[in-house]
């Protein structure tokens, strides 16, 4: 069966984004089941900020969702709206808005909701996680 | 594909529900069946004559006109819920019963929740 994840609690004052990561392995791991990619929305978008350190000795919920999405090449995908409005911004946003600096981190992408409809055609279920 | 935008949050007190609202007229936007329903908190989005402050955000009310643009035509309450408040709601919405709620519950393949 083919997934996509939806996630929309933030990083840092919920477990969604730690919840979804468990379930995406469980998913690669279990070898039956495909990931067609993932989708931040509102809250979960601050997962994308390269700036976001916490303490050395916590996990970096940002830092593991990016590994994991190199190892297994699964694209994640951020709301470019829900982003800027909360401050993450790519290159070329930050152009536009006359930033000094871009901060958002590698390989999330700035998508707008189009690629979460097409997520959603192409996969047998979306699984929220908030 | 039919997909469900279930509204639950408060109107003002979080983008959640303004989030919400952004992803049923991208589906629109994009021809996708897409339908709303509103219950518990998310039922102040249809008091008419709320005037919220700047602060508060977009006036996402203004929004509920323009859905039809959107071919977003329904908007589903329950009924229950409608005998019991005292204050004039926009009249674009459907009431349905518990059993005809689960049952449009049912009829639609993705229900994203805000």
């Amino acid at each position: 069966m083919k997934f996509s994840l939806f996630i929309t609690g933030s990083p840092t004052s919920t477990k969604a984004c730690h919840s979804a990561l468990d379930f995406a392995l469980a998913l690669m791991r279990g070898g039956d089941h495909s990931l067609a990619g993932v989708f931040f929305y509102e809250d979960a978008t601050y997962i994308a900020n390269q700036f976001a350190m916490p303490p050395r000795d916590e996990c970096h919920i940002g830092q593991e969702w990016a590994d994991f999405a190199t190892q297994y090449e699964i694209p994640l995908y951020v709301c470019i709206a829900a982003a800027i409005r909360r401050g993450i911004v790519n290159d070329s946003e930050a152009k536009r808005y006359e930033l000094d600096t871009s901060n958002l981190a590698k390989p999330y992408q700035l998508e707008g909701l189009g690629t979460l409809i097409s997520l959603s055609s192409e996969s047998d279920r979306i699984v929220r996680f908030r | 594909m039919k997909t469900l935008i279930y509204l639950t949050s408060p109107t003002y007190s979080s983008l959640a529900l303004k989030e919400g609202l952004d992803l049923a007229l991208v589906l629109g936007t994009f021809e996708q069946d897409v339908s709303l329903c509103l219950t518990g908190d998310a039922l102040s989005l249809l008091h008419i004559n709320q005037s919220p402050l700047q602060r508060h955000g977009k006036h996402l009310y203004k929004l509920l006109d323009g859905l039809e643009f959107y071919d977003i035509v329904n908007v589903y309450v329950k009924e229950d819920e409608l005998h019991n408040s005292t204050i004039e709601l926009w009249d674009g919405i459907t009431s349905l019963s518990q059993d005809a709620w689960h049952s449009m519950l049912r009829d639609h393949t993705h229900i994203y929740r805000f």
